[in-house]
């Protein structure tokens, strides 16, 4: 394998892995607040009930 | 069919009677396109034969900003009072609704843009008389295919919290084949050159994207406006 | 529960097969006579265009769905669909820049491959960015819709590019349909493509997966409101 030509295949493949992975992470943190507020008003709902 | 035309020329009569007697939204965006033509002045510094290499692209950025103001205005214009609700109750078919105020922000923006024209020629020392008749029908297929994508838009998002800032959002990336094909037809045209070979082409672009994207938005307008 | 055993055996299986396939691209491949090692960013550029395309699809069949049936699940799976097609655009758009940074010493050139490609990837920037500025669930679904299947016009453009004659562009020929791409690249290739669909398939449906909840949230809301 050229070395020479391995900084951009390295560049591009990191590039492509960086975005995929601040999309999980984005996926992940908006996961946790909507579970986050589920939970909280589910509570608020069965205070309420009762 | 044929009431529904009449309908649409009717509101578009209305539209266009609201808009001259009170001359808001001309007179806003005609001073914008003004503004705007003072400022790329600015911007590039060119000689003047160079020019007539951009001449093409800065006309329709000044039209297509001049547009988005005008076909904002068609359907926000109905939102006091709850018109829009009215209209949407009334009768008249979607298509005609939209059409005729498709028809009514064309004229407005045909009107601003034959103010600025003239402007235009003065500022940047081009002329436009030579190539007129070939110029005017770029302009009015361009001119088409910005409002009736506009006015779509402008129904779409009408409820939408920052209107003004969503509807360029909206609009400027669909018009992308159009504005390439006026862009380059129009430099093409005031550099002389006449409406042949690759010209042609250009042309073939516009008339195709004023046909699907008129054809898509009378087929769904009603989608939109009855949710 | 069904849904998040799929998500976990698809990502899984999905991480497993990339890994795989990467293994086999940089270990068994052959560089190519004249790019030398880059050439191996394809493995990822254009899978990741080919899923994106494939997401953008079946986005705009469940747009059509959801305006026929107004079911809120078609919306779901939509805004699921084209939140993970635009980032495999964004993929897209990056690798090919530093490609073409490597082979033709340029970060970024308007022909018109790329320029449709962009102009993709701001139409549904655009849905994205209006879906939040609406609040009502009915309209904003209705208006999503509209938009998706007017952006999806840009699909075949890009696809086409290519393919068009007379059209100069910088990109290689297509490489499926002309079977220049030697035979030793395809089952890498299609792996490449497998895996990303797979990964990608587990993206949608955790975030399909999120939009049920926020419909629950949404009504959960509503019941504390009444009570």
């Amino acid at each position: 394998m050229d070395i020479g030509s391995l900084k951009f295949l390295f560049y591009g493949y990191s590039a492509a892995w960086i975005v995929i992975t601040a999309f999980v992470l984005l996926l992940v943190s908006r996961g946790q607040k909507i579970d986050r507020e589920l939970t909280r008003l589910k509570s608020l709902v069965e205070d309420k009930e009762r | 069919m044929s009431r529904g035309l009449t309908t649409a020329f009717a509101i578009a009569r209305k539209d266009l009677r609201t808009e001259l007697r009170t001359k808001e939204s001309v007179n806003a965006s005609a001073s914008f396109a003004l503004v705007i033509l003072v400022l790329f002045s600015f911007a590039f510094n060119l000689e003047r034969d160079e020019f007539y290499a951009i001449s093409g692209g800065l006309l329709w950025l000044v039209y297509s900003f001049a547009g988005a103001l005008i076909v904002n205005r068609s359907f926000s214009r109905e939102l006091p009072n709850d018109c829009l609700d009215v209209l949407v109750a009334s009768p008249a078919p979607g298509w005609a609704i939209f059409f005729g105020k498709a028809m009514a922000a064309f004229v407005l923006l045909i009107i601003v843009e034959a103010i600025s024209l003239p402007i235009f020629g003065l500022f940047y020392d081009i002329s436009w008389t030579k190539c007129f008749g070939p110029l005017v029908l770029i302009i009015l297929l361009a001119t088409w295919g910005i409002t009736v994508v506009g006015a779509a838009f402008s129904a779409v998002i009408v409820n939408v919290r920052l209107r003004e800032l969503m509807l360029p959002v909206l609009l400027y990336p669909i018009l992308i084949p159009l504005l390439i094909a006026a862009m380059g037809s129009t430099t093409a045209l005031l550099s002389g050159e006449p409406m042949a070979g690759d010209n042609m082409s250009y042309l073939r672009q516009l008339v195709g994207f004023d046909a699907i994207y008129t054809a898509l938005a009378l087929y769904m307008i009603e989608f939109v406006l009855v949710f | 529960m069904l849904r998040a055993k799929a998500i976990w055996i698809l990502g899984l299986l999905g991480a497993l097969v990339m890994i795989f396939n990467l293994h086999a691209v940089f270990m068994n491949l052959p560089d190519d006579a004249l790019q030398g090692g880059v050439y191996r960013i394809i493995f990822i550029h254009v899978p990741a265009a080919l899923n994106a395309d494939i997401f953008y699809t079946i986005a705009l069949v469940t747009s059509v769905l959801f305006l026929a049936k107004k079911d809120f699940i078609y919306d779901s799976i939509s805004v699921a669909c084209i939140e993970v097609a635009t980032m495999l655009v964004l993929v897209n758009l990056v690798t090919g820049s530093i490609w073409g940074k490597s082979q033709w010493g340029i970060w970024w050139a308007w022909d018109l491959r790329m320029t449709t490609q962009l102009m993709c990837f701001l139409l549904y920037l655009g849905y994205l960015v209006v879906r939040p500025a609406i609040a009502e669930p009915t309209q904003r679904a209705t208006m999503s819709a509209f938009i998706s299947i007017f952006a999806y016009a840009d699909i075949p453009l890009v696809f086409m590019a290519i393919r068009l004659p007379n059209v100069r562009t910088q990109h290689p020929s297509a490489v499926l349909e002309t079977g220049q791409m030697a035979r030793v690249y395809w089952t890498s290739f299609g792996v490449g493509v497998l895996a990303l669909l797979l990964i990608a398939s587990a993206l949608v449906l955790v975030r399909l997966h999120q939009e049920t909840s926020q419909r629950e949230i949404d009504s959960l809301r509503r019941e504390l409101h009444a009570l």
